[in-house]
């Protein structure tokens, strides 16, 4: 099928190594994956199935080694139009959290007048309104990526990717700052691409998850999630027998990769 | 939503800091006694020395003797303006002058090239070597050059500091702009930073504490080839003060002038160091 410029993603017979000493490793592929507007595509695959390497060539931070990555119908350069979360924040610490969103702001040609209220406005809406003024390193792990968050955010992407987020985090942080990325996200149109190697993250957050096999990583498994999600809590979601399904059904997928 | 969400109470990572710098006011308090007491047996060492008369003062003169110099130097009323016609803060004046101009065009020539250099293999690949080269020059060596190129007014002796301090500025530029870490590139890359914007925004920041120290090594080169630099029709600063005196051998005098560029170089340096930390509050937390 031709490429269609609606689509956020679409990678075509993508493949991705790399160059050592030792010669060409292939990293991932041939992998074909489309992604829509609104979805909350989520890749599960065990280390070295090539999941960040599919992020990276999203982002325009690397070029596949053979077939076509097309982001919003062009070659994708790291910009404006994607917004990316590191696995570690990587806040700049020469500015305080405040300056962090403004840089971005700024960045994405934001009104200068403009810039403070929606500098406000994002860490309002990632919980941190009052942290403003500190610096990145006086925060906790959790909150420099709420700030990575907000700033990803800033520019408004159509697409953000997100490069395992929340792998540094503890329990409890983490499965907050699931729930905070679900609500941040639910603007339909936009589309969310996100890396884990946590099966109960994945059915957690996903409208849709892919299994990656073990190196070079391919589509194992490509399965809509259909849970209810309106009206209901995390906690429920995350006892309903509906989620216990899907996640077995991952997990086992997942299993079924690395033996 | 949000709101709750704010309460989540991760340990903050910050909190190594606040513990390692408050019990260190004793510590520097008890550093700053000893070092004054040190200074204080070395004086009186070198009072002994010089009383006991083991060389005539012309060779090693007393601190009292240095002392009562620093007061008659200082004197512009001593019927000699001070010492041959300028007094020691004049001079200190017009050395820290040419001091500071020749820092100031090195540092940014320093900045500039060294930017270029950690940006552009190639250009780096090419003026390593004369960067090198030049360091590796004394200031008296290359000062004959500038004295024919540009005279014997302010211009060689602002040049020839320019030249001692902006080798070590363009290394330590080039250093650190080649070992900036790339995750903070590509995080404003894809926050759509344009390739100016990495480099102002990104690139400059991140450098800086590995900046200012070499502009504290470039300062500090500069003021030490003061005295090389005031060789020529220099006679109005500290350095012409020292070469002058050791003419007609006032020991005194040229003890007098190390002391004044050791101590006012230390301070120099010191406010340096503050603007390292004011300027780079992160440096050893991320």
């Amino acid at each position: 099928m031709a490429s269609d410029a609606t689509a956020l993603a679409d990678l075509v017979d993508v493949e991705h190594g790399y160059r050592t000493k030792a010669g060409a490793v292939p990293a991932l592929g041939p992998i074909d994956l489309r992604v829509d507007p609104g979805e909350f595509l989520v890749v599960v695959g065990p280390s070295g199935s090539g999941k960040s390497t599919l992020l990276r060539l999203i982002a325009g931070f690397e070029r596949p080694t053979a077939g076509d990555v097309l982001r919003l119908g062009g070659t994708p350069v790291p910009g404006r139009d994607v917004g990316v979360v590191f696995q570690q924040p990587r806040l700049f610490p020469w500015q305080t959290v405040a300056g962090n969103i403004g840089a971005a702001l700024r960045w994405a040609d934001v009104p200068k007048p403009d810039r403070s209220r929606r500098t406000a406005e994002l860490l309002a809406a990632v919980g941190l309104a009052e942290l403003g003024p500190r610096r990145t390193w006086e925060i906790s792990g959790g909150q420099q990526q709420r700030v990575a968050i907000a700033r990803a955010l800033a520019a408004r992407p159509k697409l953000l990717l997100m490069d395992e987020p929340f792998a540094a985090l503890d329990a409890l942080t983490r499965e907050r700052l699931q729930e905070d990325v679900r609500s941040l996200t639910d603007d339909a149109g936009q589309g969310v691409v996100f890396v884990t190697h946590s099966v109960d993250e994945a059915v957690f957050l996903a409208s849709r998850i892919i299994v990656l096999t073990d190196r070079p990583g391919r589509i194992a498994l490509d399965v809509p999630i259909t849970l209810p999600r309106k009206g209901i809590s995390a906690d429920e979601l995350r006892g309903s027998p509906e989620y216990a399904a899907f996640r077995g059904e991952i997990a086992a997928a997942v299993r079924a990769t690395v033996s | 939503m949000p709101q709750a969400l704010a309460e989540v109470s991760d340990k903050p990572q910050g909190t190594a800091r606040p513990a390692s710098r408050a019990p260190r006011s004793t510590p520097a308090a008890r550093t700053v006694l000893v070092r004054a007491a040190a200074v204080l047996v070395l004086l009186g060492v070198w009072q002994l020395l010089a009383l006991a008369g083991f060389w005539p003062p012309v060779i090693l003169p007393g601190p009292v003797q240095v002392w009562d110099q620093l007061l008659i130097t200082s004197d512009a009323a001593n019927g000699q303006g001070g010492y041959a016609g300028s007094t020691l803060l004049e001079r200190l004046g017009v050395s820290l002058r040419r001091v500071g101009y020749g820092s100031a065009y090195g540092i940014l020539i320093g900045v500039v090239l060294g930017l270029v250099m950690g940006l552009v293999p190639l250009v780096r690949a090419v003026t390593e070597p004369a960067v090198t080269f030049l360091r590796a020059l004394p200031p008296l060596a290359y000062l004959s050059l500038l004295v024919i190129w540009f005279g014997i007014d302010e211009e060689p002796k602002v040049y020839l500091l320019m030249i001692a301090a902006f080798p070590p500025v363009a290394v330590a530029t080039a250093t650190a702009v080649t070992g900036v870490n790339r995750q903070y590139v590509e995080a404003a890359q894809a926050l759509g930073a344009s390739r100016g914007h990495v480099i102002a925004s990104v690139i400059l920041p991140a450098s800086a504490p590995e900046i200012i120290t070499g502009v504290r090594l470039a300062v500090g080169i500069a003021y030490s080839s003061v005295v090389a630099a005031e060789t020529v029709n220099g006679a109005d600063g500290i350095g012409g003060m020292v070469l002058n005196a050791q003419r007609y051998n006032q020991t005194s005098v040229v003890i007098l002038g190390l002391f004044v560029i050791g101590i006012t170089g230390l301070l120099i340096d010191t406010a340096i160091v503050g603007v390292q930390r004011a300027l780079s509050p992160w440096r050893g937390l991320v």
